[in-house]
């Protein structure tokens, strides 16, 4: 079972964007970088993999289920269940502590509701956050970032999308958070599809896929 | 974590916007149930006043004249019925009881009722309470007063206080009538409150209205020029002195026999046709009149509920503002839940759920508001117009102001659960700025 396949996939936006990926794939718990020059359709692709937004045309697949051709509910139910996702600005709850956090998360993931208390303190603590029950406005970016990453683990997903998940910060802390989202990933199995202008984090990755080039095909 | 967590922290996150919008759900809700309660405490009130009796009997000329000047004291009947018509009156049917009553006279403005002590013994005027006595007893002589509880109250009247009844309506100065001030009549009795007109009202025998007034006209009949000079006074009336001419009555109020514990009787129809048929007056059933009274004013009353009704579409259209212009806010909230797994049909459902509990705080904080308003004026209006209303709230009432308010706010959060359904997440997940 790949974690992700993309068959054909085209997309062509009003001002003459235009995104195509012929074929594309990540086995079970592989870890890729995604880059391209700004605008080039990084996040586009992930909304796209995410079931957030419809091809013009092709296929994708996440954990072998044709997510684009589910509709509706359906589609979020799977999504919420299978793909977890970390963002630039990380889109917590705000209003919500750490732990209300991932246990939103989980309320549509397939995760038994009896275990959401304990599995989300329990990827916290193992994410170094020692207080759960904090509002996560309060809380420093690290600390937001980490709340991030647990929440997208929380679901038990095939595959993790990240969202520029280091652009907001320094290179310093880019480096621990880029390694703390790849162990973490690793650690609960899932593949990582990592999306990043910054050169630098090419290093940290087996694999890259430039979607300016061939290279996305594999 | 469940979608009633999501929605209170929602809504707690907008503290001041939920307050507001709950207080105005709940100023609507109160308004129309104090609207609702003060109609049937109204009611209630005017019904209270026809106690027991069947029937009125008056020379008045129509019924609803007649139940208003007799029984509610609006004013003293034009016309009078002489002794003889009422004895035959009262032999004409077997009526369970008979009770002549007198009106024309008043003290400062409260209306004094001569009649008999069968008033104080058979009449109710409460159906299913008789009279009670706070202090005193019934009248037994001429020129002794039974005082009703808002008429004691007002003119701080206690037992043997002495009045000076004036002839006429008057004012409440007692200006414009004139008074027999040579026949102060003693008060021996004081009532207990009822919630009715009798409550302003004070009571004479027959006797004492008869002899003041024959003395009055006997005084014309001698050529005395004004009655209220110094001569008049010196012309005394007893009451084995009363000529027939002069027992006048302006009222009978009349009971038909019943089965104990029954209120009506197949009889009241006969007796009814039989008085229309054989009497020269007018006959009203009191509670059929009240209830003809409150048909006329029916426009009113329900210009009051569409004023009220009105008042609770505002409190709706405010929470759908107040949700409206939240989703601005809460378009990043409503992506994330959509990225995490929530369909566009939950999300509905959670800002829905939303303007559900805020009908429904708004309805409680309301029905506690118009409770304590409802206690507050209910002892307010005891206290300073001896007016008996029962503040209690009719459960059917509630329960239906509850189901519309909730109803009306769900009404009202469907366009902006709309917006919510409608949200972009991508365009919603975009970093702010």
């Amino acid at each position: 079972m790949n974690a992700l396949s993309i068959t054909g996939l085209e997309l062509a936006r009003p001002g003459g964007f235009r995104l195509s990926v012929p074929s594309l794939s990540l086995a079970q718990g592989e870890q890729a970088l995604l880059v391209a020059p700004s605008g080039g359709g990084k996040s586009t692709l992930l909304h796209l993999i995410a079931g957030l937004e419809d091809p013009d045309a092709g296929s994708v697949s996440v954990a072998d289920m044709p997510i684009s051709a589910l509709r509706g509910a359906a589609r979020d139910a799977f999504r919420g269940a299978s793909i977890g996702m970390v963002f630039q600005t990380f889109n917590l709850l705000h209003g919500f502590s750490a732990i209300e956090n991932l246990m939103v998360g989980m309320m549509f993931s397939s995760v038994p509701a009896a275990t959401h208390d304990a599995r989300a303190r329990a990827l916290l603590a193992e994410l170094g956050i020692d207080r759960p029950e904090q509002a996560v406005e309060t809380m420093s970016v690290g600390q937001q970032q980490r709340v991030a990453v647990a929440r997208a683990l929380a679901c038990r997903p095939t595959l993790v999308l990240a969202d520029e998940p280091t652009a907001s910060l320094d290179p310093a802390n880019a480096t621990t958070a880029i390694g703390l989202l790849q162990r973490a990933c690793r650690d609960h199995g899932a593949a990582l599809l990592c999306t990043s202008h910054d050169p630098s984090l090419r290093a940290h990755f087996s694999r890259v896929i430039d979607l300016g080039t061939a290279e996305a095909a594999r | 974590m469940t979608d009633l967590t999501i929605v209170l922290r929602s809504l707690s996150l907008r503290r001041f916007s939920t307050t507001v919008t709950v207080t105005m759900v709940a100023v609507s809700v109160a308004l129309l149930l104090v609207l609702l309660a003060m109609r049937d405490a109204g009611r209630a009130a005017f019904r209270r006043g026809t106690g027991n009796a069947h029937l009125l009997v008056s020379a008045d000329t129509s019924p609803l004249v007649a139940v208003l000047n007799g029984m509610f004291y609006a004013n003293a009947p034009s016309q009078p019925i002489d002794w003889a018509a009422y004895m035959k009156i009262r032999e004409a049917f077997p009526w369970s009881w008979t009770i002549p009553t007198q009106l024309g006279d008043s003290f400062r403005g409260s209306p004094v009722m001569a009649t008999s002590k069968e008033f104080f013994t058979s009449f109710e005027p409460v159906l299913g309470q008789p009279w009670a006595f706070v202090a005193g007893k019934t009248f037994e002589a001429p020129y002794e007063a039974v005082v009703g509880a808002e008429a004691a109250r007002l003119h701080g009247l206690r037992i043997g206080s002495e009045l000076v009844l004036a002839h006429g309506v008057g004012t409440a100065s007692g200006a414009a009538a004139h008074e027999h001030e040579d026949h102060p009549v003693e008060v021996v009795g004081i009532l207990a409150p009822t919630g009715s007109a009798h409550d302003r009202a004070i009571f004479t025998s027959l006797e004492t209205g008869w002899c003041v007034h024959a003395e009055e006209s006997r005084l014309k009949e001698a050529g005395a020029a004004n009655p209220g000079e110094d001569d008049h006074g010196h012309l005394h009336v007893d009451p084995e002195d009363l000529r027939d001419s002069e027992k006048l009555i302006t009222g009978i109020l009349l009971r038909v026999p019943t089965r104990p514990g029954e209120q009506v009787s197949s009889a009241l129809p006969v007796a009814f046709d039989l008085l229309r048929r054989q009497f020269p007056f007018t006959v009203a059933q009191p509670a059929q009149q009240v209830g003809r009274l409150f048909e006329i004013v029916s426009g009113v009353d329900t210009l009051f509920i569409a004023m009220a009704v009105a008042v609770m579409v505002a409190g709706a259209l405010s929470v759908m503002l107040a949700l409206y212009n939240s989703m601005d806010l809460r378009r990043r909230q409503v992506a994330i839940l959509r990225v995490l797994g929530a369909s566009q049909g939950r999300v509905f459902g959670l800002v829905l759920a939303e303007s559900a509990i805020i009908g429904l705080l708004g309805s409680g904080l309301g029905i506690a508001l118009a409770a304590i308003f409802g206690t507050v004026a209910s002892a307010e209006l005891q206290r300073r117009v001896g007016l008996v209303i029962d503040p209690t709230m009719d459960l059917r009432t509630i329960v239906l102001c509850t189901a519309a308010a909730t109803f009306l706010a769900c009404a009202a959060g469907i366009v902006p659960a709309l917006r919510a359904y409608r949200t972009a997440v991508v365009q919603g997940l975009r970093p702010l700025g």
